[in-house]
């Protein structure tokens, strides 16, 4: 009986705890139009990421998943509420924190290799280790033939597997995914989606993930929490809490059930967006809308 | 799943003791019962699998759902 496999207790961010790894308060994003108007992208999100956890966004394009993440990356700045990494504010990128982009923004002028040791020296890691670092997380993706490579001779699964050693090669605390197999077709994500899952596995636990994105199996397959948001402007509508021993396959029952159940609540959000005509982003004429 | 959700005094249906000694269960099956319960009573909303293999529960996965807004 001692094998038995239970889910621990649901992951609840208490104040005892030593706090969130990432926290998002009250956060508001908008942008101007190129007509001039503002743009609600993000509504008052709020929630939290405990250090070691793999959480997904989730919603309809446009929701504003990405402007959340930017904020977290650091690459853009909340309009007003805060984006916090361990109680500071976030105010840039760096080296804590990865990013894995839906294009793998590799430099075609380096090799494989030359691209994730770039990284490694922009993240201070000394010229002596950077060339076996590179090789090592490589042949974790499975890259290691291609070391040499241009990116250009690459597959686009191939391309996306290179950013990930990239990005996993600083050893950076937190990963931040921007539809990271968005582009992929079914089989190289679904080849990723198991990457993944190994990586967080190899980790223990000690990073942390958020990931952005549209596809609800690849949510339900990675994620200990899903946070499903509604169609623009966005706000979270549900949260998910899997507990599930990894690595998880999509026919599992629970992720299965989770799939089925995730994406029926999106598509009446979908419907419930377009019956009230936001599905496109709320414009606001004036500052109390 | 309480003692008294079906306990209708007057009808025929054994109580829920009366039934769990009938099973005379085993420890192992007593311990995933517990298990679940502790589960049930934790969720307001959610699924719980339980993965059997080999006639023996293996596995219990749980997914819990809160609505935010």
């Amino acid at each position: 009986m001692s094998d038995l496999v239970v889910p621990e207790a649901a992951p609840v961010a208490t104040p005892e705890d030593r706090g969130p790894k990432l926290a998002v308060r009250d956060l508001v994003k908008t942008r101007r139009s190129t007509s001039g108007a503002i743009v609600t992208a993000v509504d008052h999100v709020t929630f939290d990421v405990r250090v070691g956890e793999f959480v997904c966004l989730l919603g309809p394009s446009g929701c504003g998943k990405t402007s959340i993440l930017n904020v977290l990356a650091g690459l853009d700045e909340p309009t007003s509420g805060q984006a916090l990494l361990d109680g500071r504010p976030i105010t840039g990128p760096g080296p804590d924190r990865a990013v894995m982009f839906q294009e793998p923004a590799l430099f075609p002028w380096l090799s494989v290799a030359g691209n994730v040791e770039l990284a490694l020296k922009l993240a201070g890691v000394p010229a002596a280790e950077r060339t076996d670092r590179a090789r090592l997380w490589l042949a974790n993706v499975g890259l290691a033939p291609f070391a040499d490579a241009q990116p250009h001779e690459l597959s686009a699964g191939m391309r996306q597997r290179t950013q990930l050693a990239r990005a996993l090669a600083t050893d950076p605390e937190v990963l931040l995914g921007d539809e990271p197999f968005g582009s992929l077709d079914a089989q190289a994500r679904e080849l990723l989606q198991d990457e993944m899952q190994r990586v967080w596995l190899e980790r223990g636990g000690q990073k942390t993930f958020v990931f952005v994105t549209h596809n609800v199996r690849e949510a339900a397959l990675l994620a200990d929490r899903v946070l499903v948001m509604t169609a623009a402007p966005g706000r979270l509508l549900e949260e998910v809490r899997i507990s599930a021993p990894r690595p998880r396959q999509l026919d599992d029952v629970l992720v299965a059930r989770v799939v089925s159940d995730v994406h029926e609540l999106l598509m009446r959000e979908v419907v419930r967006a377009r019956a009230e005509g936001s599905d496109r982003p709320i414009v606001q004429e004036d500052e109390e809308r | 799943m309480s003692d008294d959700t079906t306990a209708d005094a007057t009808s025929p249906q054994p109580s829920a003791d009366e039934q769990l000694d009938a099973l005379e269960l085993s420890e192992e099956e007593r311990l995933v019962l517990a298990r679940v319960a502790d589960i049930v009573r934790r969720i307001n909303y959610g699924t719980v699998v339980l993965v059997i293999q080999d006639g023996k529960v293996v596995q219990i996965e749980m997914a819990e759902k809160f609505r935010l807004r």
